[in-house]
């Protein structure tokens, strides 16, 4: 599947030729074939143990296809200039054990090419300057992940591989996060994989949606079909007050635009006096895409 | 966009990791071989020349848990598998450990053969060939050896699953592999002493061999994703 229409920054594209690959000899990934050339946020969702890691650490050049070919401008993945044009995030913070943020960032650094002027812009622009001395042990989870990410501002590339970037983080840090990569965005290729289609509605101009290892999807995100997100309320006590809700079993329903609706939904049923025991996804739109 | 041709060794940075995470045992390695070398030292030549050859590659090798540690944590981290993204190379990052472990090993090595000879010297003893002949041909090559061995073998060992505490992390494996060895030598020329130097030489040799073999086959021990975080 080819969607290649503008060229990234010095027209280095990523593409896939009939990719096979997986773990010692056991395919994760079927026959995967595609092309990019644009620069965007290509969000690559599928359900967890789709293939979405596996197709990141295909395409980074980590795990070798068994079958097929990756490119990078053109050139094959294993040659260290192809490698030099990838950023590639695990979906694992990568954070090595005992150093401080400074050293941590200085370890990359040295990995990259950069310079200690580079770790420096990186404490500022992310604002962890003042984390810089502390030891990552020390940091939240959030503050940890905030400093993963920083190290893939530390040189320019042109494509961007942030495999689960925004994982296990409450709603307002993976907001923040979001925020980092849409800027990080600018005239780059950044493939970024979620199993959260509003997610990937929110940041994303294109998504490659991977179902069993195959690519099932691959389109502009606005030809996606139209998902419903269906939430479900469970009340402490029987009541009255939610007789605008359609009832399935002990739940309420409603019908919302995404989960960033759900807030406002638990504070209208909170003023209505109904005190909430669960709120809960009743479908998941990530299923209603592949039917 | 420019590129930059190879990767960055890391050999530096790695070696001053291991340092830093294993500095615990190095010093407990360093203040036990000094203290057993220095107690030696002060006993008569025929003792001193045969136990303390004996005994460095027996506390010498907790020189290789800070190379152990950091390719355990890294791999746990997903540290190896954003090397691996960046072009490093497996047999790059297990030579790095294996030279950070060398490093580490020297340096006890080093203060306890030093530490044994000055106590000697003090004591009023020389040192006499049997010394001198042991260290080269038993002390020096089976500390190497056996830090290689330890090092290849448990990288092996911690890749297969994922680390839990115990038998699964280095230092589990570090009394089977690193002190069984040198310390069935130190047991074996005790009851066959006739024997010292055919026992010594010969166990080296046996290990050297066997860390080699471990060596030269790591591309199939280690298979890429063998290196990829289990989490």
């Amino acid at each position: 599947m080819t969607l290649a229409s503008t060229s990234a920054v010095g027209g280095v594209g990523i593409s896939c030729r009939s990719v096979t690959s997986g773990y010692l000899g056991h395919p994760v990934l079927h026959e995967v074939s595609f092309s990019i050339d644009e620069p965007a946020i290509y969000v690559v969702l599928g359900p967890n143990g789709a293939g979405k890691t596996t197709l990141f650490r295909t395409l980074a050049g980590i795990l070798r296809p068994t079958q097929g070919e990756v490119f990078v401008g053109g050139e094959p993945i294993d040659r260290q200039s192809s490698r030099d044009r990838l950023h590639y995030l695990s979906h694992v913070d990568g954070m090595p054990d005992g150093l401080t943020v400074r050293e941590a960032l200085g370890f990359y650094a040295a990995v990259e090419g950069a310079t200690t002027a580079d770790v420096e812009r990186v404490l500022g622009q992310l604002e962890v300057a003042d984390l810089a001395e502390k030891y990552l042990s020390e940091l939240s989870a959030g503050q940890r992940k905030r400093v993963s990410i920083g190290r893939v501002f530390l040189r320019e590339r042109s494509i961007y591989l942030l495999d689960e970037p925004t994982a296990n983080l409450d709603p307002k840090l993976s907001r923040e996060i979001r925020n980092l990569i849409l800027r990080l965005s600018q005239n780059r290729i950044v493939l970024y994989s979620s199993h959260n289609l509003f997610e990937a509605r929110e940041i994303g101009r294109y998504v490659l949606a991977i179902r069993s290892g195959r690519l099932a999807i691959f389109d502009r995100i606005e030809n996606l079909r139209g998902t419903r997100y269906l939430i479900g309320l469970r009340t402490v006590e029987p009541t009255d007050a939610l007789s605008d809700f359609t009832r399935q079993g002990d739940y309420f329903l409603r019908e919302l635009p995404g989960p960033e609706a759900v807030p406002e939904l638990i504070s209208d049923v909170q003023r209505r006096g109904v005190k909430i025991r669960e709120v809960r996804e009743m479908d998941n739109p990530l299923e209603d895409l592949f039917t | 966009m420019a590129t930059r041709g190879e990767p960055a060794s890391l050999l530096g940075i790695t070696v001053w990791r291991s340092f830093n995470t294993g500095r615990l045992y190095l010093v407990i390695g360093l203040v036990v071989s000094a203290f057993w070398a220095g107690i030696l030292g002060a006993t008569d030549s025929p003792t001193f020349d045969t136990i303390v050859p004996l005994l460095i590659p027996v506390l010498a090798n907790t020189g290789t848990m800070g190379g152990m540690l950091v390719f355990t944590n890294d791999r746990v981290k997903g540290v190896l598998e954003y090397l691996l993204a960046y072009g490093v190379s497996p047999r790059r990052i297990f030579m790095n450990v294996l030279v950070a472990s060398f490093v580490q090993v020297s340096i006890v090595t080093t203060l306890a053969i030093g530490a044994g000879v000055t106590v000697h010297f003090a004591s009023g003893y020389g040192v006499d060939a049997t010394f001198v002949r042991a260290t080269l041909t038993y002390s020096v090559p089976m500390n190497f050896a056996v830090a290689a061995f330890v090092s290849t073998a448990g990288m092996f060992w911690t890749s297969l699953s994922t680390p839990r505490s115990g038998m699964n992390s280095p230092l589990g494996l570090l009394p089977l592999l690193g002190i069984a060895p040198p310390g069935l030598v130190l047991i074996l020329t005790e009851a066959l002493p006739g024997y010292y130097f055919v026992l010594t030489s010969g166990a080296a040799v046996v290990i050297a061999v066997a860390a080699i073999a471990l060596i030269r086959n790591l591309d199939r021990l280690l298979p890429r994703e063998r290196l990829l975080s289990p989490a």
